[in-house]
């Protein structure tokens, strides 16, 4: 079979073998790919530093007859994590990126919208700001999948929010009215909801620059994960690693 | 019902959990210490009972050790103002292939994941944080593989480390001693530019 060429964003590597690697890539051209890089522990030549997670790169790959598993043939760096410093959180936020796009993402489908997301976002994670980037992804990942509720009414009586308090829970879909909120629900302040509104009307570059503390739009954060984690039925590793940086 | 009598299958199953032994070669490594001698078959045995009994870490540097402290660490000819960090106890062979390091190690057991969820707090990080608050230290030489979660841990370590009159440092990345420059990805060139040095 012939070679297939795709821009492809490295998600993941597991030990296979004595000196390969099972290779997760998410590819522009196929969506989510998995695939087998042969001797990638032991010769450096093809693939050098372009399976490292989040690794942008141009992967060369080709199916084989009744195999799941792609055969990768090499991979050339377009865009690498390494390039900057790699700190502890932005290790933590880099890998949060590829834990969600390995969870979410269906295998073999192509979604260029998300593509494009992810590129944005990593070029917003080679600063030193973290949570803008990170808040920026979980909502548009949260949209692009079609799991993100309604944030301007309640999910219960349909009652515009626009104004009011809004309060959201582990168990339940979309933002609730002080009427209609469960127990120990969490409130989302109205901030944060004019925030998500900027944030879709926005490319990620338009909210770089200003200074973004961990505090700023963290019940939104919050609200996203658990309505993924619910999605998913399971927790995100990342997101408590996540919760555990302090600023 | 087994193809194999019970302690034959027995020994094939423990086998398959080894690394890199998949059933084939189980079955031709039991076949193999069936055959042996008595002698053999029980060296073997000893053999694994002992490095289960008798290994510990290092209250030290955290290397596997039959003597606490270990060799290097007891060692009095060795730099011990002089750490090397290190991943896993193998890295340490190695630095020491080179002959040309004489300091003391400290083994991490691990590298920051947070895809796998492991964070600052599972590396063994705190006998090292005693040493450098203790002023036993002139220099730490992180040597962490050249990877994201190596670099994560080797930021994290230097922040963690770094005092007045202590020099933490990181080994060099780049082109390998032997090969071509024309086949080096983008990244090594960047690093090995990045850490060029004065002739």
């Amino acid at each position: 079979m012939a070679l297939k060429e795709s821009e492809a964003i490295v998600l993941r590597t597991y030990p296979l073998r004595e000196a390969d690697l099972l290779v997760t890539l998410f590819t522009r051209l196929e969506g989510k790919v998995r695939g087998v890089a042969r001797s990638a522990k032991k010769s450096k030549r093809r693939f050098g530093g372009a399976l490292e997670p989040l690794t942008y790169v141009r992967a060369f790959y080709e199916d084989r007859e009744r195999q799941e598993l792609a055969r990768l043939d090499s991979c050339e760096v377009l865009e690498s994590p390494l390039a900057a410093e790699v700190s502890y959180p932005r290790a933590v936020a880099l890998s949060h990126v590829a834990e969600l796009l390995d969870e979410l993402l269906p295998d073999r489908e192509p979604n260029d919208a998300v593509f494009r997301l992810v590129i944005s976002v990593l070029a917003g994670l080679r600063g030193s700001d973290l949570w803008m980037p990170v808040t920026y992804f979980d909502l548009w990942m949260t949209r692009l999948m079609g799991y993100l509720p309604e944030l301007s009414e309640c999910n219960v009586c349909g009652r515009a929010l626009n104004g009011s308090r809004a309060f959201f829970h582990a168990l339940a879909d979309g933002l609730m009215c002080a009427e209609d909120k469960r127990l120990a629900s969490s409130e989302m302040s109205s901030e944060s909801r004019k925030l998500a509104a900027r944030m879709f009307l926005a490319p990620v570059e338009g909210f770089a620059g200003t200074p973004w503390p961990k505090a700023q739009g963290a019940d939104l954060r919050k609200f996203l994960i658990q309505a993924l984690q619910r999605h998913i039925e399971k927790k995100l590793v990342t997101a408590v690693m996540l919760e555990r940086i302090s600023s | 019902m087994s193809r194999f009598a019970e302690p034959m299958a027995r020994l094939i199953e423990e086998l398959k959990k080894l690394p890199g032994i998949g059933s084939k070669t189980a079955q031709r490594l039991a076949f193999h210490i069936l055959r042996s001698n008595d002698d053999d078959a029980e060296a073997l045995a000893a053999a694994v009972r002992d490095v289960k009994a008798s290994l510990r870490l290092c209250s030290v540097c955290n290397n596997i050790t039959d003597v606490d402290p270990c060799a290097y660490c007891a060692s009095a000819t060795r730099n011990q103002r002089l750490v090397c960090v290190v991943e896993e106890p193998t890295n340490i062979a190695s630095i020491e292939k080179t002959k040309h390091f004489n300091g003391v190690y400290h083994v991490l057991h691990g590298l920051i994941s947070p895809l796998h969820g492991i964070g600052p707090e599972q590396l063994r990080i705190a006998n090292l944080a005693r040493r450098v608050e203790a002023g036993q230290l002139d220099e730490v030489i992180i040597a962490t593989n050249p990877t994201v979660e190596g670099e994560a841990t080797a930021t994290y370590l230097s922040g963690q480390l770094r005092r007045p009159g202590l020099k933490v440092t990181r080994i060099a990345m780049g082109i390998p001693v032997g090969s071509d420059i024309e086949y080096a990805d983008e990244i090594t060139m960047l690093k090995a530019m990045e850490g060029r040095r004065e002739l």
